[in-house]
């Protein structure tokens, strides 16, 4: 790595501080399981380095008044094992799992995740199916941002250079609600994502109401498949029509062809992972009801 | 410079170390703890994995600076010189490992699992082994020597697989 100075600083207001004078020669450090990747390989200086891992103002899960509250310090391996999590949003917990292997879960972190905005990433779909929420502090006052807006770009967000990434939101009435994650690798363990899914829906009276579709891996960010949102909404629930909606799905990715797998490899997944979580999210509901 | 202290394998260390070094480095060149491998550098192979407040992590994806004050456990901290720590035992017994260049990370990574004393099953145990790569064994006999080490410490079985039906 080139050499960087190393900041450390003790609070969430001494690291916007820190950020304000540095920025834009600075890099936030959290897991440190993407950016120390790139910063092996980068022949410039980053500047300076500040570590946010210590930083008890972005650790926690709790329960607040806009819904659930996730600290952007939190880990895979934390969210895999909290109750909170389990009993609201438990597709999280499959998500977080298939975070590269325990090494990288242990260290790598839900905002990281986000910050990197790399289209594979497996936080994306689901929180983007429980139309999540992010709270951004700079030095100029917090904001909060959709995640869909934040998701800007491959490797780019809405985050400024002097900005944090400070917690994730899932909306209160979006907790419970019944949603499923799939992952499609060329193995089991510790592959990126070929194709990413979620869904999330209620069933009321027999009819989808609020259905939710986010595909990965597919576009330049993660997206949002609307149209087969669109195809479900309102309508009484048959497996016909979730059959119909995954092939819909599919004509709203834009899939690359590239070593790891073709176009219209991807472009079966995208069916086959819209289908599986609608249906499973589906079970989900049953189960409930 | 950055004055890094660690609580390694219980011993309290200090080096001096410029911030861009990484903890697998300050252990192996600044402290000499050599047992845990450097592989691939960027998180894959899992050969630098050591134990950080009890959780295994890849050496080689934090800095030193991020572990300061934190209790390390590297493979030298697992056997003395009486006696091999049971997980090195049944993977000597099962002859697990064939050049051992994986096998400090397999072996702390395997401690971390039975550590959390939970019951585990044959598919946990690759689950907890996707991160670390072997290029000699085809894992087989690693595996077996993670459910002896498993059975052994924690006085459990593992659950028994059923034979499908013809
Ligand atoms: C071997 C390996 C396997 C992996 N497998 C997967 C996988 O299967 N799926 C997957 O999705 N990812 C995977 N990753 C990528 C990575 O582990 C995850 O994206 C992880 O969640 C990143 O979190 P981190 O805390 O380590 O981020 P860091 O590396 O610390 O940071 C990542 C980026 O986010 C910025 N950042 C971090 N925190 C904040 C914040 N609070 N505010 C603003 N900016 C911030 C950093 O500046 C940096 O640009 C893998 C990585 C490795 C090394
Ligand atoms: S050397 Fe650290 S994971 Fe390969
Ligand atoms: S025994 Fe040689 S790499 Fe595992």
């Amino acid at each position: 790595m080139k050499p960087f100075d190393f900041i450390q600083p003790a609070t969430i207001d001494a690291a916007i501080l820190a950020l304000a004078e540095y920025s834009p020669n600075v890099r936030i450090l959290n897991g440190g399981t993407d950016c120390l990747v790139e910063l092996k390989h980068v022949a410039q200086s980053p500047g300076v380095v500040i570590d946010v891992s210590r930083l008890q103002g972005l650790k926690g899960i709790e329960i607040v008044d806009a819904g659930l509250r996730i600290g952007a310090g939190v880990t895979h391996t934390e969210i895999m094992a909290d109750p909170l999590i389990k009993e609201h949003v438990p597709a999280m917990i499959d998500a977080a799992h298939t975070v590269g292997a325990v090494q990288t879960r242990n260290l790598g972190t839900l905002g990281g995740n986000l910050v990197t905005c790399v289209p594979s990433m497996d936080s994306g779909p689901t929180l983007l199916a429980l139309d999540a929420d992010v709270t951004i502090l700079g030095a100029k006052g917090t904001r909060q941002s959709s995640l869909t807006d934040f998701f800007v770009a491959p490797r780019k967000t809405s985050l400024e250079p002097d900005e944090l990434l400070l917690e994730i939101i899932i909306p209160k009435e979006n907790l419970g609600k019944p949603a499923s994650f799939i992952k499609f690798g060329l193995r089991k363990g510790q592959a990126l994502a070929l194709v990413n899914a979620a869904s999330a829906l209620w069933v009321e009276g027999n009819k989808f109401k609020d259905v939710r579709i986010a595909l990965g891996a597919v576009a330049p960010v993660v997206i949002r498949a609307s149209k087969a949102e669109a195809l479900l909404e309102g309508q009484s629930v048959s497996e016909g029509l979730i059959q119909e909606a995954a092939k819909i799905a599919v004509g709203e990715a834009k899939p690359i062809d590239d070593f790891r797998a073709s176009k219209e490899y991807r472009n079966d997944l995208i069916e086959v992972g819209t289908r599986r979580t609608l249906q499973a999210a589906l079970g989900a509901s049953n189960i409930q009801s | 410079m950055t004055d890094v202290t660690l609580i390694v394998n219980g011993e309290t260390k200090t080096a001096s170390v410029p911030p861009e070094t990484t903890l697998l480095k300050m252990l192996r060149e600044d402290l000499n703890y050599t047992g845990s491998k450097l592989g691939c550098d960027v998180g894959d192979c899992g050969a630098c994995t050591v134990l950080v407040d009890g959780l295994a992590v890849n050496a080689c994806l934090m800095l030193a600076g991020q572990a300061e004050g934190k209790e390390i456990l590297t493979i030298e901290g697992l056997s003395t010189l009486e006696k091999y720590h049971p997980i090195q035992k049944a993977f000597e017994d099962v002859a697990a490992l064939q050049c051992g260049f994986c096998g400090p990370g397999m072996i702390m990574t395997t401690k971390a699992l039975i550590d959390q004393d939970e019951d585990v099953t044959r598919q946990n145990i690759k689950d907890a082994l996707s991160g670390n790569l072997c290029r000699c064994t085809g894992y087989t006999k690693i595996i077996e020597g993670v459910i002896d080490a498993y059975q052994e410490i924690t006085g459990k079985k593992l659950p028994e697989i059923k034979p499908r039906a013809a």
